[in-house]
């Protein structure tokens, strides 16, 4: 999540506020929303000022550099910092919905912990009402999300009542719903446009199991799925590309595509070179360009039986160019980088770029620009 | 928890070049050595790691009791395989007329032009229209049979304007089929045919000489004449609106690479390999239509891989029969091919409006009818649906098609991928209810899915592409 410099007034520290312009305040102001006014000038902080004077108690000021109108901001307590949680011009939005998790992943880009932080369903639902634009699609992440259980719920219900032409997607590993009662809570009457954003590492228990440290997701995940398909819930399964997967890519994609043809599509995703991916490198380090005929032979699986497949967070560099048209503009626009030597690149601006932590870990291949027209 | 690895039941059959292919209850398959089938029988855990985790994917190694996942998982696979013939008839046959103006050696039941009494009357075809939508398929399939239809145009054209009449507030997905010589074809038909998006099949055998010799008229102009309706149907219509058969001849039995050649030539995409049925007038001439399953093989496997020297050239032409057998094999989906269906898909999947004001389970069964068996009649043309299904012949014929309790079917390592065929039964033995192995249905489908999966066990890359494109299931299956 970007983390920005700025000063703002001690009433809005730990807010839950929406940027603003001082001249646009009196069009978007309502008493139940906080607001923070963008300074601009020393008149912007004295108009703040005369609002208190007459009594307003939901607006007050910010000042940096690094602010756009329209972001959902909480400026951070006794710290020069705020969060933007929100920003209308990114082309990715996501929500961050708790830390804690039921598995434990060997790559995992966001180590759980297991303190108590049902705080952040609230703070969801405040960030939810503060969006001014409704953006096309929003991402919920954690951690896993389904283990808020009644609080996912009330912020799909929220989502859908403040946003309901935004399609969401919940990045979650499934494995609730292999409790039938859990399906009803969460799906039953449920109005919100959701999709389901869910990993499998194996086509068998072991496999699966190692990679996620968990005994017995597997067989939960697989419920989990046949449940969500039984709802007729739009699912993308993805695959992170580390090397115990990648060693049984191709048998997992046909497993995939005999088994759970009903899915939206595969999304096969390089893996972020960060959290436990850094300390577990020994698994998790790969060179794509090394693995380029497994990758080919896994989609080729796929196709086969008509599944649909693409590739994330691959710089066009490290695939085979066949491989191309499967490739998306996936790592969000906070975390993307492009390498020096990706001046010159032909396909830059059709290529997923870097993770912008590449240089603490690794990058996915060796990054090479390719030469020729643009394409 | 422990990650066991224990045998679990499944059906196997031994493939020429010594190995097996296992097949599981979910209807997954692997080649395996007969050193590997022994561990797998015995004890799976000696296995090696990658190997182990295939086959336990492929459910062919299991757990001392299965996770509810896995459970699940499985029954949904073998659902699938039942879905398009629990779905309601949908494809639903009209015989219109039995009048033709060929007369083919092995045709089953024509009858010629100044034959009187083999018309349907305006009543049943009328009461036909109804029936079809008291079948709940969200998709049916239309097909005019003869006889050829096209003498009686009139009636086609009744029956496909009431049909569309009667679809307005339904909303199902139609698809009509004429079934025809093609000579009667004319322009201002086609203008018809094309306003309703009507296609057309009709029957091509191979190249002039043979076509004609197998299909005789007065004029003995038979292939020149369809081929002109082929090319005023595609003119008028669109090229991908007619379709041709064949029908495997003694005659044709030395010339498969000539019938492909041909289907090639004529820029045809599909090609149907057919072997001719056993029933009505060909049955009576079997001394000399007749040919052995072996001489059939034979021709098949020259003619699939002519099929597929084409399309490595380039030349995109699908031979279907490998198609229906493929989908069995490959997809998760069912194409609803009728003949393989467990339950039956005569009756269930399928329905005969006869001429003479009876409904048939199959087309076969109304074929039975000309030489004189009428014991497959399910019931007056107008009764109700529910009435027609539930009838003693139907229950019957239902009865004798469940592979789980048929011998011979039960541990067939095909068997969720086949099915008895109770009609084709009824023709070669009188009764629905022969025992399975002695029928040609079943040595005719053992040899070609054995010869299959062998072809699936050698194939490379390109050729699996193209037999995975071939399996997944078309819309509007073969009837």
């Amino acid at each position: 999540m970007r983390q920005v410099r700025a000063t703002f007034d001690a009433g809005r520290e730990r807010r839950v506020c929406r940027v603003v312009d001082s001249v646009d305040l009196a069009g978007e102001w309502t008493p139940d929303l906080e607001f923070v006014i963008r300074v601009l000038s020393p008149s912007d902080r004295e108009f703040t000022e005369r609002l208190w004077d007459a009594g307003t108690t939901n607006v007050g000021w910010i000042e940096s550099d690094e602010l756009h109108v329209g972001d959902v901001v909480v400026p951070v307590a006794g710290k020069s910092q705020c969060l933007v949680h929100f920003r209308e011009a990114d082309r990715h939005h996501a929500i961050f919905l708790t830390n804690r998790c039921n598995s434990y992943c060997l790559m995992c880009s966001q180590p759980p912990t297991p303190q108590d932080d049902s705080w952040l369903v609230e703070q969801a639902i405040e960030i939810i009402r503060h969006i001014r634009t409704s953006p096309q699609a929003i991402g919920l992440t954690g951690g896993e999300p389904l283990l808020l259980r009644s609080g996912l719920r009330r912020i799909l219900d929220s989502l859908s009542a403040h946003h309901p032409t935004t399609s969401i997607e919940v990045l979650t590993n499934g494995r609730l719903f292999s409790d039938e009662a859990f399906v009803h809570q969460m799906l039953d009457d449920l109005a919100a446009r959701t999709s389901w954003l869910i990993p499998l590492y194996g086509h068998s228990d072991f496999l699966h199991d190692f990679v996620v440290q968990s005994p017995g997701a597997f067989d939960e995940t697989v419920a989990g799925l046949l449940a969500l398909q039984a709802r007729e819930q739009p699912i993308q399964l993805r695959v992170v590309l580390i090397k115990p997967v990648l060693q049984v890519l191709p048998e997992l994609c046909r497993f995939i595509a005999v088994n759970l043809p009903f899915l939206r599509e595969v999304a096969l995703m390089a893996c972020e070179p960060t959290g436990f991916a850094m300390a577990n490198r020994e698994h998790c380090e790969v060179d794509l360009a090394d693995w380029s005929g497994t990758i080919t032979r896994a989609t080729r699986e796929l196709e086969r039986r008509r599944v649909p497949v693409i590739l994330m967070n691959t710089p066009l560099c490290a695939l085979p160019s066949h491989l191309w048209p499967l490739a998306h503009k996936s790592i969000s626009d906070w975390k993307n980088v492009y390498a020096t030597e990706c001046n010159g690149c032909a396909v830059r601006a059709r290529c997923s770029g870097l993770f912008a932590w590449h240089d603490k870990g690794w990058k996915p291949s060796k990054i090479r620009p390719i030469e020729g027209a643009p394409r | 928890m422990r990650y066991e690895s224990l045998p679990v039941p499944f059906r196997t059959r031994q493939l020429k070049d010594g190995n097996f292919v296992a097949i599981s209850a979910a209807g997954d398959h692997a080649f395996v050595s007969a050193d590997e089938l022994l561990c797998l029988r015995s004890s799976p855990i000696q296995l090696p790691l990658q190997r182990l985790a295939e086959l336990r994917a492929r459910f062919l190694v299991g757990r001392e009791s299965e996770p509810a996942g896995l459970v699940r998982l499985a029954k949904s696979r073998i659902a699938a395989k039942r879905e398009t013939v629990l779905a309601g008839p949908s494809l639903h046959i009209i015989v219109p007329t039995l009048q033709c103006e060929h007369s083919c050696r092995y045709c089953q039941v024509s009858r010629s032009l100044d034959d009187g009494g083999y018309t349907m009357t305006e009543a049943d075809l009328d009461a036909a229209c109804s029936t079809i939508f008291q079948s709940p398929a969200r998709t049916l399939t239309v097909e005019f049979q003869g006889g050829d239809p096209l003498l009686r145009f009139d009636l086609v054209r009744r029956a496909v304007l009431r049909i569309l009449e009667l679809n307005k507030g339904e909303g199902r997905r139609l698809r009509f089929v004429v079934a025809s010589t093609l000579h009667q074809l004319t322009a201002e038909v086609c203008v018809f045919f094309k306003e309703h998006q009507v296609f057309l099949s009709t029957s091509i055998d191979g190249p002039a000489s043979l076509h004609n010799k197998n299909r005789p008229t007065p004029t003995r102009n038979a292939y020149e004449r369809t081929w002109a309706g082929v090319q005023l149907a595609r003119e008028a219509m669109g090229h991908d609106a007619v379709s041709a058969l064949m029908t495997t001849t003694r005659e044709a039995l030395n010339q498969p690479e000539a019938i492909v050649d041909e289907y090639v030539r004529l820029g045809f995409r599909d090609i149907f390999l057919r072997p001719l049925s056993a029933y009505g007038f060909a049955k009576r001439n079997q001394g000399h239509l007749a040919y052995s399953l072996e001489a059939f093989r034979t021709f098949y496997a020259r003619g699939l891989a002519r099929v597929l020297h084409w399309n490595r050239q380039g030349v995109a032409l699908r031979e279907v029969y490998a198609g229906v057998l493929l989908n069995k094999m490959l997809s998760t989906f069912d194409g609803g091919y009728v003949d393989l269906q467990s339950p039956t898909g005569a009756g269930l999947g399928a329905l005969v409006y006869n001429y003479d004001g009876f409904v048939y389970p199959s087309d076969e069964a109304r074929m039975l009818l000309e030489t004189g068996d009428a014991s497959l009649r399910l019931g007056k043309i107008g009764a109700p649906l529910a009435e027609l299904l539930n009838s003693l012949v139907e229950r019957d014929l239902i009865q004798a098609s469940l592979t789980q309790f048929t011998p011979g079917c039960s541990d067939c390592a095909y068997n969720l991928f086949c099915a008895p065929n109770p009609v084709d039964s009824q023709a070669q033995f009188g009764t629905p209810f022969a025992p399975v192995h002695l029928t040609e249905h079943c040595r005719r489908h053992m040899s070609m899915f054995d010869d299959l999966f062998t072809q699936l066990h050698d194939a490379d890359d390109w050729t699996l592409d193209l037999f995975y494109r071939w399996a997944s299931p078309v819309a509007g299956a073969e009837a």
